[in-house]
C-alpha cells in the first residue's frame, strides 16, 4: 500500500493515481501499486445478459448536457404497437432533450469540434478544453453576427495555443467546415473577449513535427532544437513566423550534418515561403 | 511408421508458423476482399437532401477502401509507425487508419448529376492483428524482430487495443443456408421440421417448414407472425399448377399422396390470389394496393434472403426460392415415413466455424452503417446551413474507429454476444497458444445441452478430444486438435458456379443465361 506517497522519491514531482498505479506525473516513475482498482467495475461475464458494470461513463464537458441523458433502448422483445408506441418515446424524448436555440447550437459546435479533433487526432482533454472555451464564448454573447463553425474551429485552435500544441491555422482550416476569415474574426473575438492567456509560439513546437514529416534522423532534430534555443537568446524569434524560424533552425542542422534537405522541401512542411526561410537561415549563419 | 519418424514429421509440420495460421488466414481476407465487399454492399448513403420543392438530391457513393499499416499519431503532431511492443507499454490501440474514397453527387432531378467533390479520406482507424498483412512486424527476421524488442516466438493472432492483447474468441455456429431436418413436439403431438438459418450479408433468417399432426405443410420466416400454408406460399412465388408443385416436391408415390393432401386444402389457385392471401397475413386492415406491395418486399427480403444474387432477376430467385420449399417439404415428408433419419446438429458437417475475420466483418459491417447515418446527418446539416459540401468536413472519424475499438476492448460485440474477444491467457507460453486455439459454442452454459457437450465421431482429427474446462463450460469450450487444417469459404463463388455450370449443373441462376446454347434447329 503506498497510496499516501504523494512526491516522487526521483524527482519530487507530484504522484497521480491512476488505475492500480501511482504514477509520477513528471518522470513517470512508478512509485507505488495498489492491489485494489478503486475504478468502475469493467468486467462483463460472459453468458450473462444483463451488463454487470457498476457505473456509467465519466461526466465529460465535451457533450451539451455532459453526458448526463437517459436514452430509451431498442428491445427485440417488443412488437407490434408496443414497438411503435415506443418508437414514438423515442422520438419525442429525443426533441425534448435540446430545450432552445442555444443548446441546439451548442450541440452543434460540439460535434463540429469533435469532428476536427478526430480528424487531426488531438487528446481528449484539448477536445474537452475547447468545448468549455465554445461555452464560455456563449455565455459572453460573442457568437451573435459570427459563425458556430468558425467559433468550433477558434475555440480548437485557441486550445492548442494555450496548450502549447502546435496547429496551424492552415492545418484546422483544411478540415474545419470554418474558412479562415472566419476563424479569424472568431478567434479575435476569443483573444479579446476572453482574455486567452496566449504568448508568441515557440518554434520548438514545430520541430519535432516537422522532423518527422521530412523524414530526418534524431541528431538533425536534436540539433535543430537547440538552434531554435539559440535563435531565441540572440533575439531572432519575435517578429518571424515560428514556423518558419523551426523550419530554418531544421535547415540549418541539416545542413550542417549533410543530410539531404532543400530549402523548398523545409519551407513546404511549414507552410512558408522558402525567403522566409532564408531570411532566419542567413542570421543564423552569422 | 516409428515414433521418430513421426516426431520428424511433426516438426516439419510445425517448422512453419502454424499454431495461428486460421487468425491469419480469415483477417487477412477480411482486409483484402472482406471490406471492399462490405463497402461494395453498401454502394452510396443516401440523404434527405431533395425531398423539397426545387432542391436537388444529394448522395455519396462509396469507392475503395483502404487500410495502411499501423501508425501512431503523437501529440506534437507527428505520425509514426507503430509496433506492437510499443502499443503495449504505451497502452494504445495497434491500429491503421482506413481510407476511402467518397463522392459527393448532386442533382439527377432538373439538372444533371455532377460531382461536387470526391475526394480519398480517413474514415477511421481498424485494429490490426499482430502478425497479419498489414502488421509492422510481417516478415521481419527473428533479429530484427529482437531489435524493436518483440519476441521471435510469439504466434500472434491477436489484437492490441488500449495496451492489452484481446483475442477473438472462435465460434461454432450452426451451417447456415443447409436444410435440417429434425422431430419436434407440438401440444403433445409429434411433428416433422425442416429448418433452414438462411444468411446473406450479415442478415440471418430462420425458414421454417412444418409438418403438422393433421398432415398440413406450414411455412414460417421472419416479419410474418405466425405461420402460412406451404402451397400458398409456394404459388405465390409462382409456381401456380398442382402438378408442378407435387412434381417439384417429389416423385414417390407415398409423398405424392401427402402432397395431395396438402392441395386439396389449399385455399388459392393462382399466383395472383396467393400474393393477395399473404398481402392480408402481412399488412391486414390496410388499403388493398399496399397490401400487394407489402407481400411482395416480404417475399423479396425476408424470404430464404440467401438465394438472391447480384444481377440476377427477381422473378428467377423466386422460383428458386419455390424450389427450395419444396426440398425442405421433402424432407419433413421423408422424415415423417421414416425414409431418413433426423439431422445431427453437433455433426461437425453441419457447424460452420466463425473466425476473427468473419467476426470483424460483422463488426466493420454495423461500423459502417453506423458512419452513413452520420455522413447522412453531417451532409444535411451542412446543407442547411448553405455550406459548401466537402467529403473531408462531413466525415467524423472517430465514429468508425469507436465502433471498431470498443468490442474488441470489451468483449461486447454486435448482435448482443459477450466475452467474444478475449485477455490472452499469458500465464505461459503453452496457454497463449491454447488460448489462440480454443473455440466456443455458443450454446449457453447454463443449461445441460447434453448431447453437444458429448465427444461426436466426427471431431476426430479436428478437435482435441481431452483439452476441455471442467465444470459448466465442459465440452462447449473445445480446441482445435494439432494438426488441424480450417478451410475457408471460397473466394469467388460466382467463378465456383460457372465452373459448376461448365460440368453440367443446371437452374444455376445468373449462370445459366450465359450456358444456354441457342437450340438446334
Amino acid at each position: 500500500m503506498s497510496t499516501t506517497v504523494t512526491q516522487c522519491p526521483e524527482c519530487n514531482g507530484s504522484v497521480k493515481q491512476q488505475g492500480v498505479e501511482s504514477v509520477c506525473r513528471s518522470c513517470g516513475l512508478v512509485v507505488g501499486e495498489d492491489a485494489i482498482d478503486p475504478g468502475p467495475e469493467w468486467r462483463s461475464f460472459d453468458d450473462d445478459d444483463t451488463d454487470r458494470a457498476r457505473t456509467g461513463a465519466p461526466l465529460t464537458r465535451s457533450r451539451h448536457d455532459r453526458g448526463l441523458s437517459t436514452k430509451i433502448g431498442r428491445s427485440t422483445r417488443l412488437k407490434g404497437r408496443k414497438r411503435r408506441q415506443f418508437a414514438r418515446l423515442r422520438r419525442e424524448h429525443n426533441r425534448a432533450q435540446i430545450s432552445s436555440k442555444r443548446e441546439r447550437n451548442k450541440v452543434y459546435a460540439f460535434t463540429e469540434i469533435r469532428r476536427i479533433i478526430s480528424s487531426m487526432a488531438l487528446s481528449d482533454a484539448i477536445r474537452d478544453r475547447a468545448c468549455v472555451l465554445f461555452e464560455s464564448a456563449q455565455n459572453e454573447a460573442l457568437l451573435q453576427g459570427r459563425t458556430l463553425e468558425g467559433f468550433a474551429a477558434a475555440a480548437i485552435y485557441a486550445t492548442c495555443r494555450t496548450e502549447g500544441v502546435a496547429r496551424t491555422v492552415d492545418e484546422i482550416c483544411t478540415v474545419a467546415k470554418a474558412t479562415p476569415a472566419e476563424l479569424r474574426a472568431a478567434y479575435d473575438a476569443l483573444n479579446r473577449e476572453l482574455g486567452l492567456p496566449t504568448g508568441p509560439i515557440d518554434p520548438r513546437e514545430y520541430v519535432p513535427r516537422f522532423a518527422t514529416t521530412l523524414d530526418l534522423p534524431t541528431a538533425v532534430r536534436q540539433r535543430a532544437e537547440r538552434l531554435v534555443d539559440e535563435a531565441q537568446d540572440r533575439g531572432l524569434v519575435s517578429g518571424r513566423n515560428p514556423a518558419g524560424v523551426a523550419a530554418a533552425c531544421l535547415y540549418t542542422a541539416a545542413q550542417e550534418q549533410d543530410v539531404a534537405l532543400t530549402q523548398a522541401e523545409a519551407a513546404e512542411t511549414a507552410d512558408v515561403t522558402p525567403v522566409t526561410l532564408r531570411g532566419t537561415y542567413a542570421e543564423l549563419q552569422e | 511408421m516409428d515414433t521418430q519418424d513421426r516426431r520428424a514429421i511433426s516438426r516439419e509440420y510445425f517448422a512453419k508458423e502454424r499454431l495461428a495460421e486460421h487468425h491469419f488466414r480469415s483477417f487477412n481476407a477480411f482486409l483484402d476482399r472482406g471490406m471492399q465487399q462490405v463497402v461494395d454492399e453498401k454502394e452510396t448513403i443516401e440523404t434527405d437532401i431533395g425531398d423539397k420543392e426545387g432542391q436537388e438530391p444529394v448522395w455519396v457513393e462509396l469507392g475503395d477502401v483502404r487500410v495502411v499499416t499501423p501508425r501512431v499519431r503523437e501529440a506534437d503532431g507527428s505520425e509514426e509507425l507503430l509496433y506492437p511492443q510499443e502499443a503495449r507499454l504505451r497502452n494504445i490501440t495497434y491500429s491503421a487508419p482506413v481510407f476511402m474514397e467518397m463522392a459527393i453527387v448532386r442533382g439527377g432531378e432538373e439538372e444533371p448529376e455532377e460531382v461536387v467533390d470526391r475526394t480519398e479520406t480517413k474514415i477511421g482507424r481498424m485494429p490490426i492483428m499482430v502478425g497479419s498483412n498489414k502488421c509492422n512486424i510481417a516478415g521481419f527476421t527473428d533479429e530484427e524482430l529482437i531489435d524493436i524488442g518483440e519476441d521471435p516466438a510469439d504466434p500472434g493472432g491477436y489484437f492490441c487495443v488500449n495496451g492489452s492483447e484481446r483475442v477473438l474468441m472462435t465460434s461454432e455456429d450452426l451451417a447456415p443456408n443447409k436444410i435440417l431436418a429434425e422431430y419436434d413436439t407440438k401440444y403433445g403431438d409429434e411433428v416433422q421440421v425442416a429448418k433452414t438459418f438462411s444468411q446473406r450479408r450479415g442478415y440471418r433468417a430462420l425458414v421454417l417448414c412444418e409438418r403438422t399432426r393433421d398432415g398440413l405443410l406450414e411455412v414460417s420466416f421472419p416479419s410474418v407472425s405466425g405461420s402460412i400454408d406451404f402451397v400458398t406460399l409456394v404459388r405465390a412465388l409462382g409456381l401456380e399448377s398442382d402438378e408442378e408443385i407435387v412434381h417439384r416436391v417429389s416423385e414417390d408415390p407415398e409423398i405424392v399422396k401427402f402432397m395431395l393432401e396438402n392441395l386439396e386444402e389449399a385455399e388459392v389457385q393462382t399466383t395472383e390470389e396467393a400474393i393477395e392471401t399473404l398481402g392480408k397475413r402481412v399488412a391486414s386492415g390496410q388499403g388493398k394496393n399496399y397490401q400487394l406491395k407489402r407481400a411482395n418486399y416480404v417475399i423479396d427480403r425476408y424470404l430464404l434472403p440467401h438465394l438472391h444474387e447480384e444481377g440476377v432477376e427477381e422473378e428467377e430467385v423466386r422460383i428458386n426460392k419455390a424450389f427450395y420449399l419444396c426440398r425442405m417439404a421433402e424432407a419433413c415428408f421423408e422424415l415423417a415415413l421414416g425414409r431418413r433419419e433426423s439431422d445431427d446438429k453437433d455433426h461437425y458437417a453441419n457447424k460452420r466455424l466463425k473466425v476473427s475475420g468473419d467476426l470483424m466483418t460483422d463488426l466493420f459491417r454495423t461500423a459502417l452503417n453506423k458512419l452513413a447515418r452520420d455522413v447522412k446527418y453531417q451532409l444535411e446539416r451542412a446543407n442547411m446551413r448553405n455550406r459548401q459540401l466537402s467529403v473531408s468536413t462531413v466525415v467524423r472519424s472517430d465514429v468508425l474507429t469507436e465502433r471498431l475499438e470498443h468490442p474488441i476492448a470489451t468483449g461486447n460485440w454486435v448482435g448482443g454476444r459477450s466475452g467474444v474477444s478475449q485477455l490472452v491467457d499469458r500465464t505461459d507460453f503453452m496457454g497463449v497458444l491454447s488460448h489462440l486455439r480454443r473455440l466456443r459454442s455458443p450454446l449457453s452454459r447454463s443449461q445441460p445441452h447434453f448431447e453437444a457437450r458429448d465427444l461426436h465421431a466426427t471431431q476426430w482429427g479436428r478437435i482435441c478430444p481431452s483439452e476441455t474446462p471442467e465444470g459448466p463450460n465442459c465440452g462447449l469450450v473445445k480446441n482445435f486438435a494439432q494438426a488441424m487444417e480450417l478451410s475457408q469459404d471460397v473466394s469467388d463463388p460466382q467463378g465456383l458456379k460457372q465452373e459448376l455450370a461448365e460440368m453440367g449443373v443446371q437452374g444455376i441462376p445468373g449462370i445459366e443465361s450465359i450456358e444456354q446454347q441457342p437450340a438446334d434447329d
